[in-house]
C-alpha cells in the first residue's frame, strides 16, 4: 500500500503547529501537561465534527453555515424527547438526533438545488430559520445536568485510558472514538466511493461533472444531508461534554469552523481539501484559543491571530490557484 | 390604466416591493393602531435607520459585484474604537472642540478606507474569493479593535459629538439626510455615470468586462474602497448615537443587510439591483422592526421571521425571475411571427 503523501501546505501547517508549541513550552512549562493536552483535544473534538462534514460540503463547491443550527436542532429536540418519555439509551439519542440532522441537510439541498443562489446565501437562512423554529415551536428552556438523561452523562465523563500524574488521574476523552470513526469514513467514502469521486468532480467542475454521467442534484443531496447528520452527531457529544442543555448555544460559532476548514488547505470553490488538513486548522485554532493564556496574552488577542493566519493562507492558496490558472489562460474573473 | 400596467412591468420587482412595502404598512397600522405613525415614532424610527441604511449600502455594492462583504460590521465597529480614542482625548493630539471632532472624522475616513482597500487588494491581487476573504478580514479587524481595548467599551467622548445624532432638520435627523444624501449620491453615481456602466458589466460577467477592456483589478479595488468607506460612516453613526464603542454592537445586522439587498432586488449573483429598491426595503426593514418591538416579541422569534423571510422572498425571486423570462421568450416569438 502507498503512503499517503503528505503536500506541502500540510506541511506547513503541521511546521507552525510544532514551532508554536515549542515556542509555548518553552515560556511555560505548563504547556506539557497531560492534563492541558487532553483539555485541548477534548473541546475540539465536537469541532472536528463539523469540521470534516463541512470538508465534504466545500469539497462539492459548496458551503454550509447551518450545521450548528441543525446540531443544536437535532440534539435540543432528541434530548427533549429523551426526557418527556424517560428514554436513556445513547444509541437512541445519536440515531434520532442524525436522523434530524439528515432531513434538515436534505431541505438545505433542495433549496440550495431550487434556487440556483450563493449556498451561503440560502443556508444563512436556514441557520435562523431552524434555530428561530426550534425555540419558537418546541422549546426554549435550559435543562442543567439533573434531569439529562444518565447515558449523556456517562458518555461525556467517559475516557478510553487514565494517566495518572501528580494531581491526580487524568484520561483522554472517549469523544475521540466517534471523531476517529467518522474521519475514516469520510476517507472512504470520498477516496473509495463512486458517490465521492463524484463531490470531488463538481467540485471541480459541475458541467464537466453533468458530461461525465455524474447527477449533481443526488450528489447535492448526498452531501448536504452528510454534513447534517455529522452535525446532529456532534450536538449530542456537545450537549454530554457540558452536561446541560441550552437553547441558545452553538449557533454563532460557524464562522470559526468554516475558518478552520479554510486554513486546512481547503478550496472554497471546490474540488480540493484534505481531512488531515482539515484537523490540522481545527488543532491550530483551538490551540490558540486555549494557550494564549500560557504566553502571557490575554484571551482577546485570539481573533487578531486567526485572522491574520486565515488571511496568509486564504492569500497563499488563492494566489498559487490563480498563477497556474493565468499560465494555462483560464481567467475566472 | 394601460399605462400603468406597462409602467409596472417596466421592473416588476421594484413594483412588487412598493406594493408589498404597502401591504405591510397597512396590516401593522391596523394590528398595532395609530401608535405605529404617531410623529415620535416616526422620528425614533429614523434615527435608527442610518447606522444599519450605510450597512445595508456597503452589503448591497459588494452584493452587485456577485461579492459578499462580511467584513463590514467588523469595520465599522472598529472605526468607531478608534475614533473613540480620538474623541475622548487619548489620541487627540492636542485638539479640542471642534478641531478634535474634525480630526476625528477625518481619522475615521482614513481608516475605514484603509480597510477596505485591504479588502480590496487582497481580493483583486490573489484571486480570493471575497466570502473566504473577508470572512478573514471580518476576523482580522475584530481581532485588531479586540487587541487594543480588551473586550472593553470604549467611552468618555466629548459630548458635543453626540450632538450628530441628534440633530434634526425639518423635523427628520439630519443623520438620515445624510443617509439619503448618501443613497442618491450611490444611485446616481450607477445610473449615470461610466464607472456605474462598468462597474454593472463587472459584477454581472467579470471575464466579458475584463476583455472589454475594463480594469477588473481596479474596479474590484474601488468597489471595496467605497463598501468600506460606507461601513466606516455606518461606525461613526453608531459611536455618535451609542455614545461608546466595542467590539460586537450589532452583529445580528449582518443577517439582516443581506435579506434587505434581497428584498430591494438586488442579485445575489452579481449584475443587478438598484438603489432606490434597497432604500425602500432598508425602510420597510425598520418599520417591521420597530413593529416587533412595540409588540415585544422575543429575540428567538424575531429569528424565524428573518429567516422565513429571506427564504421566501429568494423563492419568490426565483419564480418572478422564471416568469418573466417566460414572457419575454413568448413575446419574441410573437414578434417572429
Amino acid at each position: 500500500m502507498k503512503i499517503k503523501k503528505v503536500d506541502q501546505f500540510q506541511k506547513i501547517l503541521l511546521l507552525i503547529i510544532i514551532i508554536y508549541s515549542i515556542l509555548v513550552s518553552i515560556k511555560n512549562p505548563a504547556f506539557l501537561h497531560f492534563e492541558t493536552i487532553f483539555d485541548i483535544i477534548r473541546t475540539s473534538s465536537t469541532t472536528m465534527i463539523v469540521a470534516i462534514g463541512l470538508l465534504v460540503v466545500m469539497i462539492s463547491g459548496g458551503i454550509d453555515v447551518s450545521f450548528m443550527a441543525i446540531a443544536l436542532f437535532g440534539s435540543y429536540t432528541t434530548i427533549n424527547v429523551m426526557i418527556a418519555l424517560g428514554i436513556d439509551n445513547l444509541g437512541i439519542a445519536f440515531l434520532f438526533s442524525g436522523m434530524i440532522g439528515i432531513g434538515l441537510g436534505l431541505i438545505n439541498a433542495l433549496l440550495i438545488n431550487w434556487l440556483k443562489l450563493p449556498p451561503f446565501i440560502i443556508t444563512l437562512g436556514t441557520q435562523n430559520l431552524y434555530h428561530g423554529v426550534m425555540t419558537t415551536f418546541i422549546s426554549d428552556k435550559s435543562f442543567g445536568a439533573g434531569v439529562l438523561p444518565e447515558c449523556l452523562h456517562e458518555f461525556g465523563q467517559g475516557t478510553i485510558f487514565k494517566i495518572v500524574t501528580e494531581d491526580g488521574a487524568v484520561g483522554l476523552t472517549i469523544s475521540l472514538v466517534p471523531v476517529l470513526l467518522i474521519g475514516i469514513a469520510t476517507w472512504l467514502i470520498l477516496y473509495k466511493t463512486m458517490i465521492g469521486r463524484g463531490i470531488v468532480a463538481i467540485g471541480n467542475d459541475e458541467e464537466s461533472a453533468r458530461r461525465a454521467g455524474f447527477n449533481p442534484f443526488k450528489i447535492r443531496l448526498f452531501v448536504y444531508a452528510y454534513s447534517g447528520f455529522l452535525a446532529g452527531i456532534m450536538g449530542i457529544i456537545y450537549v454530554a461534554q457540558i452536561n446541560a442543555l441550552y437553547p441558545n448555544k452553538l449557533v454563532g460559532n460557524e464562522l470559526m469552523v468554516v475558518a478552520a476548514v479554510v486554513i486546512g488547505g481547503t478550496k472554497i470553490t471546490g474540488g480540493q481539501g484534505k481531512i488531515f488538513g482539515t484537523i490540522l486548522g481545527v488543532t491550530i485554532i483551538y490551540l490558540l484559543n486555549s494557550t494564549l493564556i500560557l504566553i502571557g496574552l490575554s484571551s482577546s488577542w485570539n481573533n487578531l491571530f486567526v485572522g491574520a493566519i486565515l488571511v496568509v493562507s486564504v492569500a497563499i492558496t488563492s494566489y498559487q490557484e490563480r498563477i497556474k490558472n493565468r499560465s494555462h489562460l483560464i481567467f475566472t474573473e | 390604466m394601460k399605462k400603468i400596467r406597462e409602467y409596472m412591468n417596466r421592473d416588476l420587482n421594484l413594483s412588487i416591493l412598493v406594493t408589498l412595502t404597502f401591504a405591510i404598512f397597512i396590516t401593522l397600522r391596523i394590528i398595532i393602531g395609530p401608535s405605529l405613525l404617531s410623529l415620535n415614532n416616526i422620528q425614533s424610527m429614523l434615527f435608527q435607520v442610518p447606522e444599519f441604511g450605510f450597512l445595508a449600502l456597503a452589503m448591497m455594492l459588494s452584493n452587485m459585484v456577485g461579492g459578499i462583504d462580511l467584513s463590514i460590521i467588523a469595520n465599522a465597529n472598529t472605526v468607531a474604537i478608534f475614533t473613540a480614542y480620538v474623541l475622548n482625548g487619548q489620541l487627540s493630539f492636542g485638539t479640542d472642540g471642534a478641531a478634535r471632532i474634525i480630526l476625528a472624522l477625518i481619522f475615521a475616513i482614513v481608516c475605514s478606507l484603509l480597510f477596505g482597500s485591504f479588502n480590496g487588494i487582497l481580493i483583486s491581487k490573489t484571486s480570493a474569493p471575497p466570502l473566504i476573504a473577508t470572512l478573514g478580514t471580518m476576523t482580522l479587524f475584530q481581532g485588531i479593535g479586540m487587541a487594543v481595548t480588551g473586550g472593553a467599551s470604549v467611552g468618555d467622548l466629548i459630548p458635543e459629538f453626540s450632538m450628530i445624532a441628534k440633530a434634526k432638520l425639518l423635523e427628520l435627523p439630519v443623520i438620515f439626510w445624510i443617509f439619503l444624501g448618501a443613497a442618491v449620491i450611490v444611485g446616481l453615481v450607477l445610473t449615470y455615470t461610466s464607472f456605474g456602466r462598468n462597474f454593472y458589466l463587472y459584477g454581472g460577467n467579470p471575464v466579458a468586462a475584463r476583455f472589454s477592456g475594463i480594469h477588473n483589478e481596479k474596479m474590484c479595488i474601488s468597489t471595496f474602497l467605497l463598501t468600506g468607506l460606507l461601513a466606516g460612516i455606518a461606525g461613526i453613526i453608531i459611536l455618535s448615537r451609542v455614545n461608546s464603542a466595542k467590539v460586537g454592537y450589532g452583529d445580528s445586522y449582518l443577517l439582516q443587510t443581506m435579506i434587505v439587498c434581497v428584498v430591494g432586488g438586488i442579485d445575489p449573483n452579481g449584475g443587478k439591483g438598484k438603489v432606490q429598491g434597497v432604500v425602500i426595503a432598508i425602510l420597510l426593514m425598520q418599520v417591521m422592526s420597530s413593529a416587533f418591538t412595540i409588540m415585544s416579541l422575543s429575540p428567538y422569534t424575531k429569528k424565524l421571521i428573518w429567516g422565513i423571510m429571506l427564504v421566501c422572498v429568494l423563492g419568490l425571486n426565483h419564480i418572478i425571475g422564471n416568469y418573466s423570462e417566460y414572457k419575454k421568450l413568448k413575446m419574441s416569438m410573437k414578434a417572429k411571427a
